[in-house]
């Protein structure tokens, strides 16, 4: 089945099989292995992908579903010059990373929260992450890393997101 | 070659003639929260998915008269956002948001709760308090079934073949009730209901319960009203006397309907806690003074 | 050491960056040309004798290129240490649900499956012994290997502490406690699941990228089991996606598929698991019964202690010998003693299998020993915290192994520490006042931990770097040893700028492989610090000397007046001269701009027969208080606060050590009140995360940390180690704080609502449905 849909900003047109998910189609169809697979069941997070801007588990989305929607993956998340945008930033500087595994998910996670809620207090910030399940950190630097840059992020309101 | 085809529902009727087309086993896809785990553990058991999630019907949340609506495929988190389904029906708001994380909730949505059916599914209790009507929609018509009626068993429902769930309706509740929404999961969150409970009440002019809705989650095979527990309150004084032999009610008429199991020295512990608790809530502190 | 410029400084992880950007590549996420996709078929009985195995369907099935068992294997595919006990692929008889039986390669992951299912295999199902207190029975049937001795196949060992005959000293004690406590399995739930990748090479070899923990372990056992010599099987390890012990084993099982099924299809092959099949699959942290007396005088002097537990290993024994030894060491706690004894039986089961888990056997008995600890204090009607005190091991003390601890003993500091910070005599007075009709009742608890570092008294223990100044003067580290996700990278890196007073930009550890790294024995029991940690530091220093030698003599001076200012050489003659020149300058010397360094751990002991001796060379300690409020009518259990301090020696990359801290937290949080990988009749009961629960967000509370740095002479810097006793204390905390919340003691973990609330547990009775499912489907 041939769809067409947005994928970082970019207009896709892929043909795939009917019955797959979305994070199959951009794991093995679209060689974007930045979103992970761990439960496949969406209890873990590691798979989540932004679609329409809302935090979804891309296993359990239907691939094909997706037509003429915009998605965004961890490769779509980045400042102007490709580098890491201020989140991204302050998950490296908050230790926020450990093994990794499910960091892309966590990113993604705080994006979605950042987008529509600008000062959310650690409770709300720990309530969007409720979703993804890290097994090495204790959630204690994801959890600083995402309120840091919410401080930043009103401190500078008329930032657009390029320039972040 | 793929296990499964894909199809998109632009309207209501495009849903109900592919669902209902000859010779392909079609099931409606809403969120997928329930159909994709389901994949995993289950040999595929239709030929087609028929995609009904933009179907504008099925998004809308409305008011007419003393009618709400709630479309099928409305999902949990577009649910807790909503103004009008906050003020008239707080609990199911609260329900809502125990579900899942939050990527759930924004797939998750009514029609797949109540179609799929688990006994532990969180929006249940609220709907089936709130009396809510499920409204389905075939080649042969539309026809109507209380969400009560609708759920038969643990993920069995009466929707047949063919048939979509398009909406549920209820009455609005009084405008002085008070509801509330408890549970009891494992963890603090993306737990699945241990036990539940729902309830919704008001008191008349002299402080008598003069309208109760009690519906436990989890507790017996599927979500139903206790008329006797409700029978316990209606007349009556909700004083804490009144609200514990509600409770006790409902242990008994818990362990009526399932039998002693293996949970029960648990649950019939809890329950009676849970049912206080909610009780009290809504009678002694959400603004009725009941001396 | 007054001006360190990286240790113990702010610093960020060196491979952060890629993992936030999503550029990071597992294994799971790794694709060449022409590669097939493996699957393994796995037992669906826990015990059972294998009386055919046909593949020759399987290789009919569309897409299917090859397909292996134990008898494409030299020796059957044997292979396990100490006891080898373990097939690449199952021999003759299955001894759990999930083990590995023939492996099939394909050109779809879709089509090795229907390969997997094709292959005949009957299963004659035989008697299985599911609980460990009937492992040992005269009619029992026999899991473990033929044993010369006389003792039973199902016996694995006996592991002693000696000092004393507590027996008698009980009966002269004022107080004495006696009780029993359990715990159970406990699934790592590592976010990457196992996953290999095999390439055959033109001579004949065959290169893997494992996610495993220890490299030249698969390595070795490739070698054995494939019949091919060092030069011709080379492992590497790519970034793991978390292993807290759990990627040892059953990745080394991994290793020998792909590599066999490799070299059978004459094409590179991966496996990935499914996270059903990871917890099928994979082992556990085993579970325990202990009996714990401990005798103490009025006045809350501790004076005995008599451990015994049985420890179910499962199928197979794994590491279960070190497990249970470290168990012993631990079992008493970090305490004083007149007398004391430990004695842990292990045996199998065909109960899953049971391997290493951060803790290795101290997770098990801490939990224990410091319920019952609490207990004793609470029977002398004094604050636990104060017994702690007055009981707890300072510098000067000798261990009941008889060990004299000489130097950096912080538990003390550890203590004063959590008590401050927790506002732990304020609190316990006030919750001891709590209305008795509340619903919702506050408790806190405390727990302490001692635990050794490194490998013990069991096992060699050394470790190789080399370090080595590229062309483009890049500097490039290279360790036996696995960094896995616990920042052991960035250790390295730290130490090695600090010694060549260069950027840690200019640095870069290579990954793990076996063709360039130096074995150093496994990355496990939180050694890698101090050992890869000193090694990197006598591999810089070494490669110093050089560098230092041509700054001396473009410096025209003497070694010894050379000076650094930043990285800058400086002699007499007040001349700068940039790290680059000099590293120029040696080369043209003809200097060599690598070196390795080799770090040997201090010389220790143990008697396995007598149960004393120094079992660890040092030893972390650390002391954790919680602060739960627990709903006695739901027996919900709300942790609202945890305060950690942890003697470390000194930190090295103090955002990393808090990490560790934080993390190993949410482990022991989830150990204390949820994790239960139940076995009923040999199948697990939660295979994915929907029903075996890890803490979320929402679950772990805000957590405040410190560390005593009772520096450790021998260790890099002073440093000791801090992952795996991270989680070790928080169980007990957690339960502690429950009793003291209720006045209810738990002392079966997990905690959960039903044992909360009904002081007892409640079975669900458990089906064998959703493993055979999953083997099946997904």
């Amino acid at each position: 089945m041939l769809i067409n849909f947005t994928l970082n900003h970019k207009p896709v047109s892929i043909d795939i099989p009917t019955d797959i998910t979305l994070s199959v189609m951009l794991r093995e169809h679209l060689k974007l292995t930045g979103t992970k697979e761990a439960c496949e069941i969406g209890e873990c997070g590691a798979c989540s992908v932004l679609l329409d801007g809302e935090l979804v588990n891309s296993c359990l989305v239907a691939a094909p579903s997706v037509m003429g929607r915009e998605v965004i993956t961890i490769e779509g998340i980045h400042a102007e010059d490709g580098g890491p945008n201020d989140l991204q930033r302050n998950f490296i500087e908050k230790g926020a990373v450990q093994c990794g595994f499910c960091i892309p998910g966590m990113v993604i996670a705080g994006e979605a929260l950042l987008a529509i809620k600008s000062e959310p207090s650690r409770l709300e910030i720990r309530e969007a992450l409720a979703g993804n399940l890290c097994r090495c950190t204790g959630y204690m630097q994801i959890v600083d890393a995402i309120e840091t840059t919410a401080k930043e992020r009103a401190e500078k309101p008329n930032l657009s997101k390029r320039e972040r | 070659m793929a296990k499964f085809e894909y199809v998109l529902a632009k309207t209501m009727d495009d849903a109900v003639r592919l669902l209902n087309e000859p010779d392909i086993r079609s099931i409606p896809l809403a969120g997928g929260t329930d159909v994709y785990v389901a994949l995993r553990v289950n040999p595929v058991w239709f030929d087609r998915l028929v995609d009904i999630r933009r179907i504008p019907e099925l998004n809308e949340i409305s008011i007419e008269g003393d009618q709400f609506k709630l479309g099928a495929a409305v999902t949990f988190s577009h649910a807790i956002k909503n103004p009008i389904l906050q003020r008239v029906a707080p609990f199911l708001v609260e329900a809502c948001k125990t579900i899942g994380g939050p990527a759930v909730r924004n797939c998750g949505t009514f029609g797949g709760n109540v179609s799929n059916a688990a006994a532990c599914a969180d929006s249940l209790p609220s709907l089936v308090c709130l009396e809510a009507v499920a409204h389905l929609r075939s080649t042969k018509g539309e026809r109507q079934l209380k969400v009560e009626d609708l759920v038969t068993g643990p993920h069995q429902t009466q929707i047949e073949p063919g048939e979509l769930l398009t909406h549920f309706t209820f009455k609005v509740p009084p405008e002085n009730a008070r509801s509330c929404f408890i549970k009891i999961g494992r963890r603090k969150a993306q737990s699945i209901s241990r036990l539940s409970i729902a309830v919704i009440g008001t008191v008349d002019a002299a402080g008598m319960v003069d309208y109760i809705r009690v519906c436990p989650g989890a507790a017996v095979a599927t979500p139903v009203r206790f008329p006797k527990v409700e029978g316990v309150l209606l007349g009556k004084k909700p004083d804490k006397e009144a609200i514990t032999a509600a409770a006790d009610q409902l242990v008994a008429d818990m362990i009526e309907s399932t039998g002693r199991r293996w949970s029960t020295e648990y649950k019939e512990i809890t329950l009676k806690a849970i049912a206080e608790r909610s009780l009290t809530k809504i009678f002694l502190e959400d603004g009725y003074h009941v001396n | 050491m007054a001006d360190l410029k990286y240790i113990g400084q702010p610093a960020q992880r060196v491979d952060a960056l890629d993992k936030v950007m999503g550029k990071t590549k597992y294994v799971g996420d790794m694709s060449i040309p022409g590669m097939l996709y493996a699957r393994t078929l796995r037992s669906e009985l826990p015990h059972a004798r294998i009386v055919r195995l046909d593949t020759s369907p399987a290789l009919q099935v569309p897409g299917v290129v090859a397909v292996v068992t134990s008898a494409d294997f030299v020796n059957h595919s044997n292979f396990g240490f100490p006891i080898s006990d373990m097939y690449m692929l199952a021999h003759e008889k299955v001894r759990y649900v999930g083990e590995g039986i023939a492996s099939v390669a394909a050109e779809t992951p879709e089509a090795a499956l229907e390969g997997v299912k094709a292959i005949i295999c009957e299963l004659e199902p035989l008697p299985a012994v599911f609980d460990m207190a009937h492992a040992l029975d005269p009619d029992a049937p026999q899991i473990g290997p033929n044993r010369t001795d006389g003792k039973h196949p199902n016996y694995i060992g006996h592991y002693p502490v000696y000092k004393g005959n507590p027996k008698e000293k009980l009966l002269q004690c004022d107080m004495v406690i006696d009780q029993k406590y359990e715990t159970v399995m406990q699934e790592h739930a590592y976010l990457e699941t196992e996953g290999g990748l095999a390439i055959p090479t033109p001579e004949g070899g065959v290169v893997v990228y494992l996610s495993c923990q220890s490299p030249f372990i698969p390595r070795n056992d490739l070698c054995k089991v494939l019949g091919l010599p060092a030069d011709r099987v080379r492992v590497i390890v790519p970034p793991v996606g978390g292993s807290f012990g759990g990627k040892d084993d059953l990745n080394y099982q991994t290793a020998g598929q792909v590599a066999a099924l490799a070299l059978k299809a004459k094409r590179p092959v991966r496996m990935t698991f499914s996270r059903e099949e990871s917890i099928i699959a994979s082992y556990k942290r085993g579970s325990m019964r202990m009996n714990i007396k401990l005798g103490a005088d009025k006045d809350g002097t501790l004076r005995a202690c008599e451990f015994r537990s049985l420890y179910d290993s499962g199928a197979y024994s794994s590491q279960s010998p070190f497990t249970s030894w470290r168990a012993s060491i631990h079992a008493m706690g970090a305490y004083r003693y007149d007398d004391c004894t430990v004695d842990i039986d292990t045996v199998y089961t065909n109960t899953g299998y049971a391997g290493a888990y951060r803790g290795f056997g101290n997770t098990e008995v801490c939990s224990g020993i410091e319920q019952a600890i609490d207990e004793m204090a609470d029977a002398l009607k004094m604050d636990p915290l104060e017994f702690r005190l007055k009981n707890c091991l300072k510098v000067g003390d000798v261990t009941p192994h008889g060990q004299l601890l000489s130097e950096s003993v912080g538990l003390r500091d550890c203590l004063l520490a959590v008590r401050k910070m927790s506002d732990w005599d304020r609190k316990r007075k006030d919750f001891a006042n709590q209305s008795p009709s509340a619903e919702k009742r506050r408790g806190i608890g405390v727990s302490a931990l001692f635990h050794g570092t490194s490998l013990g008294a069991e096992g060699l223990d050394e470790a190789t770097a080399t370090i080595e100044i590229h062309a483009d003067n890049q500097v490039t580290i290279t360790s036996g040893l696995t960094d896995y996700g616990t920042g052991a990278r960035t250790v390295y890196t730290l130490i090695a700028a600090e010694i060549l007073g260069i950027q840690p930009e200019r640095i870069k550890v290579h990954n793990p492989d076996t063709n360039t790294a130096k074995d150093s024995g496994p990355t496990v029991a939180s050694r890698t610090t101090i050992l890869a940690g000193n090694s990197v530091r006598v591999a810089a220093q070494n490669l110093l000397q050089n560098l230092d030698w041509a700054a001396a003599d473009l410096l025209k001076c003497d070694v010894y007046q050379v000076h650094r200012v930043g990285e800058d050489y400086i002699g007499p003659s007040e001349e700068l001269v940039s790290w680059d020149i000099v590293v120029k300058h040696a080369r043209e010397m003809g200097l060599v701009l690598s070196a390795f360094g080799r770090w040997s751990a201090p010389q220790i002991h143990w008697d396995e027969e007598k149960g004393t001796g120094t079992p660890y060379f040092a030893y972390h300690f650390g002391a954790q208080v919680a602060e739960v409020e627990v709903d006695l009518k739901t027996g919900h259990t709300d942790v609202v606060n945890i305060w950690a301090v942890h003697d470390i020696g000194k930190v090295i990359f103090p955002q990393g050590a808090y990490g560790q801290l934080y993390g190993g937290i949410s482990h022991g949080l989830g150990y204390g009140l949820y994790e239960d990988l139940d076995y009923q009749n040999g199948y697990a009961q939660s295979i994915n995360f929907d029903t075996y629960l890890i803490p979320t967000s929402m679950d772990m509370p805000e957590i405040q940390g410190g560390f005593v740095e009772a520096t450790f002479s021998a260790g890099p810097f002073g440093a000791k180690n801090i992952a795996e006793p991270a989680m070790v204390p928080t169980a007990p905390a957690i339960l502690n704080a429950i009793a003291n919340a209720t006045g209810r003691r738990i002392r079966k973990l997990p905690a959960n609502l039903e044992r909360v609330m009904l002081g007892k547990e409640l079975t669900k009775k458990g089906s064998p449905f959703s493993c055979k499912v999953a083997l099946k489907i997904t």
